[in-house]
């Protein structure tokens, strides 16, 4: 009993303690918390009104050169617009640890918080009820707030477009794709990987391996080596590893990147890369919540606004291949061709797009059907 | 030769513990200290930010407070296990199946008003936690398999069959095809006592109160309790003393599944509102940090619980201020765990200057 | 060769494979059992190892002093088990879970800056002349130096046990430490040895995980290997033999549960990857079942108590 005793006593001394401390921190003003600030006052004479604190909250480390890589870039690009800082939090766990770090970021006074993954949509949502001065980018879902969008890009696009150079450099008609999660993200991008390997090559099937992993290179690249073993000569994959691009390289087949460049990973293997690049889409939002113009939406943007695209070919990607391919990207860009038009039939063949019909963006957020051509299940 | 001796205390420590952890805590701040100032980061500053974000105000003290109940739900659970030298290392798939039977009372009877409600999902938390407990239980007593494997393998089955449900059969069909459940209905989500004044903390807590009360008369009030607390001081004498043994591992591991099986139920209703992969954080596994730490007493452990709750909140906001990983909280209850269990050697022993006699 | 034997030739090279680093942890951590300490730590011990090596292997640019500092991280953090055990009578199994909570912080603190970078590595190499034999040259020699490496202990394990007076004096130590110690031995002193021993294996097994079996670097890249490694112990009765059946056994499990999907098994992927550790519970149940826990050693897990 005694050592219960002794135990809360710690604990009240403790409590004292933080009280105390808590009273110290209310007397100092809000100095500059951030490290990481630039030199204030640009010497411009028109600086801007306000300085802008811009938050970010990432699911993995920066460092995964996959989706968190790929919005840190843009939030550097952030960083050096005039008048406004960054910060961020890495490897946030989605959940409820999630709405207690976004809440955090609320309360030191963040103007703009981008929550980038999909698991934040219900803690970014209960944080932006209580914080409605400050506004919310979601990335990945499917609510709004008055002072919350969802945003994303349309990676299938790019995705469609990579498939059309998979299809055509492949011998044996067998594709590999190594996904992360079973979510319509993913499955999307599979089936507008697949439809493009199909528009140039109808023979050929794409198998998938689930990893239920985002970044463990060690399973990825085995998953990698299962889908060679039977028979794949191309591997895509929808990961943060370069872990499958290892695992073509070595057995020399080719591999299909995906979030940025990874060349420099295989570059004996690498055909192209579906890439993001969030940087003029966040610049955007910044002036646009700077200028008090900002509106709460749902926001989609496709290739033409450049969020999505493809690297440079390999070398190996000959030119009627390319020339193919930069015709139909013109088509996608100009928003004369449509991935998802008709008729479009899922794995059992029933048509799910009718001819001279386009699926809808409802549709394909909610995707969760294979088109034909995919070996796999989908859950 | 006047070496320092090791000599067995003939009563325990006064105030043991007390001291032990202090200095343990000031160990493991210390080396962890260090680490920050090799990787560059304010070691003070470090601390300080770590002390205001889990304890320094209100704020700080809803969110550890909130975070606290998890844990002190699990740890009660292994404690009592522990006790009885039961190693039961399990409590975060009995967590995950708790949410799992919380959420198929739900999705099952989805009309309930809320007094009807609310016992179901408990109810039907605790049977899936519990049997979930009870199988490696009986493997242990049936086959001799060694529990500390079973339960942790039986921690990974049961994230996985989590998954399973969400990703399959429990989707929720408007969710745009994304892995969780709808989110509950009214009558099925636990709500904060008094949102003007606490804030966030919900009828969880009463939860815990209540569990750890009827716990604590348990222990110290039947027979039962008093033969599973003798029994896991000493086994051995505990069987010759015709202890049902085998009952009262079962009765341990099942109990502590039901516990874990309610925080999961409460992480799941109250703090989630739906279930999805993401309700796993760890809670299984800091529960048993925590159970150490308070020497598998039940007051201690609601102690602990906020402290290590506190410390796991802290580490965020080290990562928002200092951009110090979050993996940081992972060294600092390590280091204390590690150090408390060296220092419980000066609870038995001492050292003496005094030559051999 | 037809298309059937060249997939099951490849799986059965992917379990060489992925059994690997399985087999280097178990061998560590009976060799630490043997000596009478049960070390839980396994998995933290491992993921520093895998750090290490990578980091080690990025600055030199040479993959065997990877291994090297894999080794010895890997045993230093054991020390510290060592420290609670066998100095200060700590409890062995919470000191090994305090230990994986230890170990998976720190190389996930430490780590976290070379996330996304790729270092050298080993390569796979074909063994002259054993690469040819038709089967077994596929399957076995067709690997990388580790994996060649990993096919030595096994055998060296036994003969040290069996065969060597220091081999005798780690059995006394785990299975009567009083008579040890009568003996004039000193079985604190050997439990040291065994603990450090253990803690260097498993660091091996890391450094298979980051330095061949790819090349990159994660927090939890081991995703409950070590785990694995401790259930395999039991499993093998503490003896080396059936230590490789175990690990080869669960490598076959995991590389077979991805070859599944590719080759189209239309199955839930969360059942599929449950196999591995269903499998683990099934092969622990089976060796119980036959009394494995009997030919545990006898002073599995009790400390030595300070002569007063």
């Amino acid at each position: 009993m005694r050592k219960s005793v002794s135990a809360m006593l710690l604990v009240a001394a403790m409590l004292l303690m933080a009280a105390l401390t808590g009273c110290g921190e209310d007397k100092k003003p809000a100095e500059a918390p951030k490290a990481e600030q630039k030199p204030a006052a640009a010497p411009a004479p028109a600086a801007p009104a306000k300085e802008m604190q811009v938050g970010f909250v990432y699911v993995s480390p920066v460092g995964d050169v996959g989706w968190s890589w790929a919005h840190d870039q843009a939030r550097k690009a952030v960083e050096d617009m005039d008048g406004v800082t960054t910060s961020f939090v890495e490897s946030v766990p989605e959940g409820a640890d999630a709405e207690r770090v976004i809440q955090n970021m609320a309360r030191k006074g963040f103007d703009i918080i981008f929550t980038t993954s999909f698991g934040y949509m219900d803690p970014t949502l209960k944080v932006a009820e209580q914080f409605p001065n400050i506004t919310f980018m979601h990335c990945s879902g499917y609510k709004t707030a008055p002072n919350m969008s969802n945003y994303f890009g349309r990676m299938y696009q790019a995705r469609y477009l990579t498939g059309m150079v998979a299809g055509a450099m492949t011998k044996s008609n067998v594709l590999g794709y190594v996904a992360a999660f079973p979510i319509p993200e993913v499955i999307r991008g599979i089936n507008a990987y697949t439809l493009g390997v199909r528009a140039v090559n109808p023979k050929a099937e794409v198998r998938v391996v689930w990893t239920k992993t985002w970044y463990d290179p060690a399973t990825e690249k085995e998953a990698a080596k299962s889908l060679l073993d039977v028979g794949a000569d191309v591997i895509a994959q929808h990961q943060d590893s370069p872990g499958p691009q290892e695992a073509a390289q070595e057995r020399g087949v080719y591999s299909v990147g995906y979030n940025s460049d990874m060349s420099h990973f295989a570059p004996k293997s690498l055909l192209t890369s579906a890439v993001w690049n969030w940087t003029p889409f966040y610049k955007d939002v910044v002036e646009k919540v700077r200028k008090g113009e900002w509106k709460s939406g749902a926001f989609w943007p496709g290739m033409e606004t450049g969020i999505v695209g493809i690297a440079p070919y390999g070398d190996m990607v000959p030119q009627d291949v390319r020339s193919k391919v930069d015709a139909r990207k013109a088509e996608v860009v100009a928003g004369t061709y449509k991935v998802f038009s008709g008729p479009v039939k899922d794995q059992n063949g029933a048509v799910r797009v009718p001819e001279g019909q386009v699926l809808s963006d409802q549709d394909m957020l909610g995707m969760t059907w294979f088109v034909e051509g995919v070996v796999g299940s989908t859950q | 030769m006047f070496l320092p001796r090791v000599v067995k205390r003939q009563e325990p420590l006064q105030w043991g513990s007390f001291f032990i952890f202090a200095a343990a805590l000031v160990v493991s701040l210390g080396v962890s200290c260090a680490l920050l100032a090799v990787h560059g980061k304010p070691p003070l500053k470090a601390l300080a930010v770590l002390w205001s974000g889990g304890f320094g105000g209100p704020f700080a003290l809803e969110d550890t407070l909130l975070k606290s109940i998890p844990i002190f739900l699990c740890s009660l659970g292994v404690a009592v296990s522990f006790r009885m030298q039961v190693w039961n290392i399990g409590a975060e798939g009995q967590f995950a199946l708790g949410a799992v039977g919380a959420t198929w009372a739900v999705l099952a009877f989805p009309g309930l008003p809320m007094w009807a409600m609310m016992p179901v999902m408990f109810l039907c938390a605790a049977i899936a936690g519990g049997l979930w407990a009870a199988v490696p239980a009986v493997l242990r007593l049936r086959f001799g398999m060694n529990e500390i494997i079973s339960t942790l393998m039986f921690n990974y089955i049961g994230i996985l069959f989590l998954q399973f449900l969400v990703y399959g059969a429990w989707k929720d069909p408007t969710s745009f095809g994304f892995p969780m459940t709808p989110i509950f209905p009214k009558a099925a989500l636990i709500g904060p006592i008094a949102p003007a004044t606490l804030g966030r903390v919900h009828w969880g807590l009463a939860v815990c109160v209540g569990v750890a009360v009827l716990l604590a008369v348990f222990l110290k009030r039947t027979r039962l309790g008093f033969e599973l607390l003798a029994g896991g001081e000493n086994p051995r004498a505990a069987r010759y003393a015709r202890m049902p043994y085998n009952l009262l591992v079962l009765l341990v591991m099942t109990l502590c599944g039901a516990l874990a099986g309610f925080a999961g139920c409460i992480e799941t209703s109250a703090t989630v509102n739906r279930l999805q992969p993401s309700i796993m954080v760890g809670y299984g596994y800091t529960a048993i940090v925590v159970a150490w730490l308070s020497r598998l007493r039940v007051g201690s452990i609601a102690c602990f619980a906020f402290l290590l709750a506190g410390l796991r909140v802290g580490v965020e906001h080290l990562q928002l201020d200092l951009q110090v990983p979050a993996a940081f909280g992972g060294i600092l209850e390590g280091m204390i765990l590690l150090s408390v269990l060296a220092g419980q050697f000066f609870d038995r022993y001492r050292f003496t200057l005094k030559g051999r006699s | 060769m037809d298309m059937d034997t060249a997939l099951l030739l490849s799986i059965l090279a992917a379990t060489v494979q992925s059994g690997t680093p399985i087999l280097y942890a178990t061998l560590g951590e009976m060799f630490t059992e043997r000596s009478g300490v049960l070390n839980l730590g396994v998995e933290g011990m491992m993921i520093v190892g895998a750090f290490t090596a990578f980091l080690a292997t990025h600055i030199t640019g040479n993959p065997w002093a990877g291994v090297l500092a894999a080794g010895l991280c890997g045993g230093g953090l054991s020390l510290l088990h060592g420290v609670v055990c066998l100095i200060f009578q700590g409890n062995q199994v919470v000191s090994g879970l305090a230990l994986t909570i230890l170990g998976l912080g720190l190389a996930d603190f430490l780590g976290t800056p070379y996330v996304g970078i790729t270092t050298t590595g080993f390569q796979a190499f074909a063994v002259p002349v054993l690469a040819d034999i038709p089967v077994l040259g596929a399957i076995f020699f067709r690997h990388d130096a580790m994996v060649y490496l990993s096919y030595l202990l096994p055998p060296l394990f036994w003969l040290f046990m069996a065969r060597t007076r220091p081999g005798l004096a780690l059995r006394a130590a785990g299975e009567h430490p009083a008579a040890a110690s009568a003996a004039g031995l000193s079985p604190v002193r050997i439990r040291w040895c065994g603990i450090f021993t253990g803690g260097f294996l498993a660091g091996l097994g890391g450094a298979y995980l980051s330095l061949a079996y790819t090349h990159l670097w994660t927090n939890n890249m081991t995703s409950g290997r070590g785990w694995i490694a401790v259930a395999l112990v039991i499993f093998a009765f503490w003896r080396p033999g059936r230590a490789v059946f175990g690990a080869y056994l669960f490598g076959g499990v995991m590389a077979l549960q991805l070859r599944l999907q590719a080759m189209g098994a239309n199955l839930p992927s969360s059942l599929m990857l449950m196999l591995p550790y269903a499998l683990t519970v099934l092969v622990l149940l089976a060796s119980s079942a036959r009394g494995g826990g009997r030919a545990a050693p006898a002073a599995l897990g009790v400390n030595i108590e300070p002569e007063e």
